[in-house]
């Protein structure tokens, strides 16, 4: 029966599922492509030309943000991959029960032997492993951009006539040539698993979202409706981190926010410049004293959320009164 | 034994009762009709059986089995048809069949098949792009062809043409002569009083009236235009019958065995002698459009 059901909320999802995977891929690839078009030190250039305030809103230094790693992990924070997670994961969650009760279908399916328990679990887990899925794609994307571009880099030339400086004790070095433009592959410049914590951010970000709108939606009667607190819910959380991180006097609002736990872009950074702390739930200095939550704890705030919203989401759904479908 | 039982089985929202103090007992291989206009309790009685709802007092039983803690294994002796069924209207006909076949432990797909044609339903069609007569014959067929020893029809020939809605009433008997339970609410008077072999009338959340419909099929009402007054009603018939007089030279004579009555009708001074079966309707205007209603 399990089988049954999973088989119909798969053929329910496929659809949706396989636009934002595709939509994911596909952005991620070109993505990378962009970032390999652009020479480091010209971004550089422009990002030395912001004003320093900027740097509050991102939890990375500068320096590190425009390594190939940091560009690169930007694109967990862009708007398509941001948005295809939300979508899937509002659109699939908001469906569990006030959407099948609005469309009629809940009232024929517990018509049959189903337990309350086994018609939302079984959407859950579509839900959920569908979230890996369309996670899982951006990292598919930005790995097979890595795979398949190539940076291009200025070189200068290698034959260079050096000029000593009697004063200082030093030559500069004339180059007798034009700089040369090179294209390395960025699998020598970029190992695609430094994206694979981010990757899990982002699917414990799409985790809390999906079982929020899970919830909404067990405890509602109209699907419109649990969409529209959701997004309302989403924009609070979004400004309220934004807010946090702008406004110094404000910065205790970052902390009532869930959305401060989505930082995929600190989690390459720590993938990138110290490996050992890629997994870890603090990060401790060499002496073993803390220093910062390593990436678990934000993977794990977030998907507790998200665990803890469907294990509420069941609760109310399996007590509460079933209207007749309108 | 009673297959379906309710004891003061109450639904309250607040001040308003849905369904108040209702105690019915339905017993196995009986039809059960229930009557009652929109808002009567019937839809809501059925609800708290299938265990969609929470009764606010009271209990319900199918099969010895509590229809709110033991919901799953009610569900598996029941078939249920919405008042206006919805499925899936991403499938086609034949993956709703499927569908609801698999999930049964018991399900047969070549029953629900067989039922399909004999619904003459096209199967090939997409649900969404399926009328809503159509819907309804696939919620039938999903509906009827589950094995199982009851069947709870809400409304099942809504939006059915007349040639369906007789296969329909067709397959209900059928249902009852193969020893299946069946629940069957309606607003159609003459089907349920075709079906069934008793209804229960409701009235705003109440159960007014249990009605055995053998009983009832022998009860019959004589009109007749008197030519002269009548003397008293001989004693031997009295119990039986209740007579009103309407005006002057009209009278109306209500009985519950027609036999005894007519000897003493054919010596009365009477014309136009008019003599009907009482009928469902006559039962359930006593509950619903008399204003002195027994209600």
């Amino acid at each position: 029966m399990m089988r049954v059901l999973i088989r119909r909320r798969i053929h329910e999802a496929k659809w949706l599922l396989l636009a934002c995977s595709v939509a994911n891929i596909w952005f991620c690839w070109v993505r990378v492509w962009i970032v390999s078009r652009v020479d480091t030190t010209r971004f550089k250039q422009i990002l030395d030309l912001l004003p320093d305030d900027w740097q509050k809103f991102l939890t990375v230094d500068f320096a590190w943000m425009i390594t190939y790693p940091g560009r690169v992990s930007l694109a967990y924070e862009e708007l398509v991959v941001v948005g295809c997670i939300s979508i899937w994961a509002i659109a699939r969650g908001s469906d569990c029960v006030s959407g099948e009760l609005g469309r009629g279908t809940m009232e024929m399916l517990l018509a049959q032997p189903v337990s309350r328990f086994a018609a939302i679990t079984t959407q859950a887990m579509v839900t959920i492993i569908g979230t890996a899925v369309v996670a899982g794609s951006a990292w598919v994307g930005n790995w097979l951009g890595i795979l398949t571009t190539s940076a291009k880099q200025e070189v200068t030339a290698s034959w260079q006539l050096p000029i000593p400086l009697p004063l200082v004790g030093s030559e500069i070095p004339i180059p007798f040539a034009e700089p040369k433009t090179e294209y390395i592959p960025m699998t020598e410049l970029l190992d695609a698993s430094l994206f694979l914590p981010a990757t899990v951010n982002l699917f414990a970000f799409g985790l809390m979202i999906a079982g929020f709108s899970a919830m909404m939606s067990a405890w509602d009667r109209y699907r419109w409706r649990t969409i529209g607190i959701v997004v309302g819910v989403y924009f609070l959380q979004s400004m309220a981190k934004l807010a946090g991180m702008a406004i110094e006097e404000i910065s205790w609002l970052s902390y009532l926010t869930a959305f401060t736990a989505y930082e995929p872009e600190l989690a390459v950074r720590v993938a990138d410049l110290t490996p050992e702390f890629a997994w870890s739930f603090a990060i401790t200095t060499a002496d073993g004293s803390w220093q910062a939550h390593g990436p678990m704890t934000y993977h794990c705030i977030l998907g507790g959320l998200g665990l803890f919203f469907y294990a509420f989401a069941i609760w109310i759904f399996t007590r509460r009164d079933l209207p007749a479908p309108l | 034994m009673v297959f379906v039982e309710t004891q003061s089985l109450s639904k309250r929202y607040g001040n308003f009762a849905a369904l108040d103090e209702c105690t019915l007992g339905v017993e196995p291989g009986e039809v059960f009709g229930l009557l009652g206009p929109n808002g009567a309790g019937k839809t809501t009685l059925i609800r708290l059986l299938l265990g969609y709802l929470r009764a606010t007092s009271g209990s319900a039983t199918i099969d010895g089995l509590d229809c709110r803690t033991r919901s799953v294994a009610v569900r598996r002796r029941t078939a249920y048809l919405p008042g206006e069924a919805r499925l899936f209207r991403a499938l086609r006909g034949r993956d709703v069949l499927r569908f609801f076949a698999e999930i049964r432990s018991a399900g047969s797909v070549e029953r629900s098949l067989q039922l399909a044609d004999r619904l003459e339903l096209d199967l090939s069609r997409l649900v969404a792009f399926m009328s809503t007569g159509m819907r309804q014959k696939l919620a039938l067929a999903v509906t009827l062809a589950a094995d199982v020893p009851l069947l709870i029809l809400d409304e099942p020939t809504a939006n059915l043409d007349p040639s369906v809605r007789a296969s329909v009433i067709d397959i209900v008997a059928e249902a009852k002569e193969a020893g299946r339970t069946v629940v069957f609410s309606s607003h159609v008077l003459s089907e349920v009083e075709e079906v069934c072999d008793r209804v229960a009338i409701l009235r705003r959340g109440k159960l007014v009236h249990t009605q055995v419909m053998r009983e009832l099929r022998r009860q019959h009402r004589v009109r007749a235009t008197l030519r002269e007054p009548i003397l008293d009603v001989p004693a031997e018939i009295a119990d039986g019958i209740s007579v009103q007089r309407r005006g002057e030279s009209s009278i109306e004579i209500e009985t519950e065995e027609l036999p005894p009555l007519l000897g003493w009708l054919a010596a009365l001074p009477v014309d136009e002698v008019n003599i009907e079966p009482v009928g469902l309707r006559a039962v359930y205007d006593r509950f619903h459009r008399d204003p002195s209603g027994a209600a």
